[in-house]
């Protein structure tokens, strides 16, 4: 559904040999798929989000979606495609949560059109969807960072767009939205159909939600493929310089990593 | 009666002499001390009004230094600078070693900065028109040319009075004194509040002041209250560089706008320009004058 | 755990964004008009009413008639335009630099107006342009130099800096201009400091329809930006990224933002002097009623900010009748503890 070719990107600025975040990423995202982008801090993560989703033109590539180059959309075509969940959000003024989730209408609405009753059940549904449906009336700047979390990812979903894109979602969580994030995300997946790109550091989490990996170092793929395929103890020394142990865990379902020391 | 020996009679001429010239010497240093305290012959006025009253009484030559803002008369131009009220110049000051300087009253730092130079000072208040004339009989007198200033005093006195009485017996139109607006606009007009010397000019000159009763110095007038109070005349005066004729048409014709104003439906403002009526002097007798020819034109 | 097929607690939906907006308008805007019709009909004077529209009374004779239509009636106007437009501009300063504390004045744009005023002051400029003299030409003036700077300094901006570039570089104008103005009140001998220094202060009384009309100039420009603007406002105040992301040309959008704020700032100090706190308090005021949505924010506060000025501006004229206040005093006074409050309430 969603293509990368040979993406390049540097903060230029006007200096011609500004150091490159991204050099020549290439990547695959088939309809349906969680797709996870591991790496550590640093390696272009964010960055390659911005790309696909359209905020940033890369230096050199092609992002295409449904085969179509992405600069050919409109920003509010590309919007309605693609959904993005930034890592964190803050809000200067005193907005209610379903202020925040109806704002995620705007790709369908434009400038001058105000929501009908339509718009607001789709805000209902995504706030139901995401476990907030509660929290409709309460100030956002007023919830805990997972409810907020989620309010956010309810308003990526009144977009109803195809795709979603995931900065980091638990960087800033604890271990318990941490654990709801990632149920949430596996539930929209298998019951909506969303596809989903998920950047994160967080190697247990990718195990978790992700289908497929797309590892990254210093602006670069240095591995593609299915989470047995790339998520193993060899990749893992090479994007972090850590031993670790990958194993199975039958209880959690899915593999685990557990690191055990410093390598050189 | 045996004569002195001569080394005697010598030594009594000698000493005699020695004395002699010593009290010659301390009576013509105390009298030239008594003759410096009491007419000053380094004067610094940082006041245009004081430096016009010294130039009446006869005393220019005295002056060695002026402020920033003095324009009259045109010897001024010649004497060195050293500021004004909000900034004097106490270096350049000082550097003339004066022997007496004209301050404000208000002018707290430079008055101390004086005192501890030891450098005697007169203090100028700036009041009222008959404070105009004690202030020049009190300046005369301290510079030691009183019976100059009493005569220069007097005179303005007569002066005045030939005005007053030139007009008396005339119905005094009620009179706004503009001090001043916004170019090109009636906005921020400034005018006489019933109280200074402008305002006792004006009623002297025959006129009277339509805000009398607020004795302010100066008072923020808005058109609603212009149009309120219903002046007969309209003063607007201009100081400071003289305008040319055209542009002081095009000012009076702002009025215009406030058609209800008896003044200007009957053709009676007047734009006055002249420093006579920023400096509390003696040309206060032309300011005088030449509001009693706007007020009572017919009488001249 | 949380489940994620929560069923829809029974809250009484909020009623819909038609029902608020139309509420909002027609609360504020009734408020407005009410203030418009009413404020000409009080003063420190008395007026007959009846006197003010008989037109057989000739209108040269007519006081009752001039104070209505030339004291009264062009100050209630001007009120009314200056108070919006600084509403306006406070509210889209605001959004613009993500900062619940920004004004009219926050970016330099005020104070380019007062220094160009007040050169005019100073030097006794005497020129005029359609009809407009040479203190608010020159005021105008000086807030598009100042516009121009801080335009260029966001056009400088790579992509992806915050609004923090902008907000330092527009402070920092802001601050230079302060100097420079303290530097020319220096040069000015004692009279023109006073006028200088009443300028300042602020003033409705134009007494006159044509700067009105002048004004309106750059103001109708500015409502034409600041019309495409509102839901755009909301999505950037949460993050440019993920304005982008939705479909907003943030760019764009931001120097829409920009200069329709500084023509409005502009226009109104150029128009009755730097009129302290209406930018800030009006928006802020209005958010505990209609709420964060700038769709009913922006509306609100351009109504809002007329019946207030012009209030305030009644206030200035009849507290201390026969004398006024500077209307710049009276909206300080209300708007400073205000202020405080705002300030203690985020803290």
């Amino acid at each position: 559904m969603l293509k990368a070719r040979d993406v390049s990107f540097a903060y230029t600025r006007g200096n011609a040999t500004a150091p490159r975040v991204l050099d020549r990423v290439s990547l695959d995202v088939n309809r349906g798929s969680i797709v996870g982008l591991l790496g550590p801090n640093g390696s272009g993560k964010t960055t390659l989000l911005r790309v696909l989703a359209g905020i940033l033109p890369p230096l050199a590539g092609r992002v295409l979606i449904d085969e179509r180059p992405i600069e050919r959309l409109t920003r509010r075509d590309l919007a309605r495609r693609i959904a993005v969940v930034p890592q964190e959000t803050h809000t200067t003024f005193d907005f209610t949560v379903i202020d925040m989730v109806l704002m995620g209408r705007y790709p369908h609405l434009g400038a001058f059109a105000l929501e009908d009753a339509r718009d607001q059940e789709i805000a209902r549904e995504a706030l139901a969807a995401t476990g907030t449906a509660a929290l409709e009336a309460r100030a956002f700047a007023s919830l805990s960072g997972g409810e907020k979390q989620r309010v956010v990812i309810a308003s990526a979903l009144a977009q109803a767009s195809e795709m979603l894109l995931l900065d980091e979602p638990t960087a800033a969580l604890d271990l318990a939205y941490q654990f709801e994030i990632a149920a949430l995300l596996r539930h929209l997946n298998a019951g909506r159909g969303s596809t989903m790109v998920v950047s994160t550091h967080d190697l247990n989490f990718a195990a978790a939600v992700c289908d497929r990996l797309v590892l990254l170092k210093d602006g670069r793929v240095i591995g593609e493929g299915s989470i047995e395929e790339t998520l193993t103890a060899a990749s893992i020394q090479v994007l972090y310089g850590v031993e670790a142990d990958v194993q199975f865990h039958p209880r959690a379902g899915h593999l685990t990593v557990v690191p055990i020391g410093h390598s050189h | 009666m045996a004569t002195l020996p001569p080394r005697v009679r010598c030594a009594r001429a000698a000493v005699a002499l020695v004395t002699m010239a010593v009290a010659i010497a301390t009576t013509s240093a105390g009298t030239w001390a008594a003759a410096t305290a009491e007419t000053p012959q380094r004067i610094v006025s940082l006041i245009p009004a004081a430096t016009e009253m010294l130039f009446a009484m006869g005393a220019g030559q005295r002056i060695a230094g002026v402020s920033n803002y003095d324009r009259f008369p045109p010897e001024v131009d010649k004497l060195p600078r050293v500021g004004g009220l909000l900034d004097p110049n106490v270096e350049r000051l000082l550097s003339l070693k004066p022997d007496l300087v004209i301050v404000y009253d208000t002018q707290t730092d430079l008055k101390r900065q004086l005192e501890r130079a030891d450098i005697p000072m007169f203090r100028y208040v700036h009041r009222g028109l008959p404070d105009i004339l004690e202030t020049m009989r009190a300046l005369g007198d301290r510079i030691g040319a009183k019976s100059a200033a009493d005569a220069a005093a007097t005179r303005i006195e007569h002066e005045l009075a030939a005005i007053r009485a030139h007009v008396a017996g005339r119905p005094r139109p009620k009179t706004l004194l503009v001090f001043g607006r916004e170019q090109g606009t009636l906005r921020h007009i400034n005018a006489s509040g019933g109280y200074g010397f402008l305002h006792d000019l004006l009623e002297l000159a025959g006129g009277s002041d339509v805000l009398g009763d607020l004795r302010q110095q100066s008072v923020d007038m808005s058109t609603e209250m212009i149009l309120a109070r219903a002046p007969e005349v309209i003063l607007e005066l201009h100081y400071g560089e003289s305008l040319k004729s055209a542009r002081i048409e095009a000012e009076r014709l702002v009025w215009n706008s406030l058609a209800a104003v008896p003044a200007v439906k009957n053709n009676r403002v007047h734009l006055l320009v002249g420093d006579e009526f920023v400096v509390p002097g003696p040309r206060i007798v032309l300011a005088a004058g030449r509001f009693a020819r706007a007020l009572h034109p017919e009488r001249y | 755990m949380a489940t994620h097929t929560d069923t829809l607690v029974g809250f009484p939906p909020r009623a819909s964004i038609r029902r608020r907006l139309a509420f909002t308008i027609g609360g504020f805007g009734a408020l407005a008009i009410a203030a418009c019709l009413l404020a000409p009909l009080v003063g420190s004077t008395r007026v007959h009413l009846g006197a003010v529209f008989d037109r057989s009374i000739p209108y040269a004779d007519n006081i009752d008639a001039q104070i209505f239509f030339v004291a009264r009636l062009p100050r209630v106007l001007a009120a009314a335009l200056v108070g919006s437009a600084l509403a306006l501009s406070g509210v889209v300063f605001q959004a613009l630099l993500r900062n619940p504390l920004a004004s009219p004045d926050t970016l330099g744009v005020s104070a380019g107006a007062s220094l160009g005023a007040i050169i005019a002051i100073t030097f006794d400029l005497d020129v005029s342009l359609f009809g407009v003299t040479a203190v608010p030409l020159a005021g105008f003036a000086g807030s598009l130099g100042a516009l121009a700077i801080v335009y260029g300094l966001s056009a400088a901006r790579r992509r992806g800096t915050s609004a923090v570039v902008l907000l330092l570089g527009g402070v920092t104008l802001h601050i230079l201009l302060s100097a420079v103005i303290a530097f020319v009140q220096y040069l000015a001998d004692f009279t023109q400091t006073f006028r200088n220094v009443r300028w300042l202060m602020g003033s409705l009384d134009v007494a006159a329809y044509g700067p009105i009309a002048a004004a309106l100039v750059p103001m109708g420009i500015a409502w034409t930006g600041f019309a495409t603007l509102p839901r755009v406002l909301d999505l950037i105040s949460i993050g440019s990224e993920s304005a982008a992301a939705r479909g907003v040309s943030v760019d764009r959008a931001e120097r829409v933002a920009l200069v329709s704020a500084s023509l409005a700032t502009g226009a109104a100090v150029s128009l009755a002097g730097p009129v302290s706190f209406v930018g800030i308090i009006v928006p802020h005021l209005v958010r505990l009623v209609v709420g964060a949505d700038h769709r009913l924010v922006l509306p609100a506060s351009a109504l809002f900010g007329s019946a207030f000025l012009i209030g305030c501006d009644l206030v200035a004229r009849t507290i201390v009748a026969p004398l006024e206040l500077p209307v710049g005093i009276v909206t300080a006074i209300l708007g400073g503890p205000v202020f405080l409050w705002l300030l203690f309430r985020r803290a």
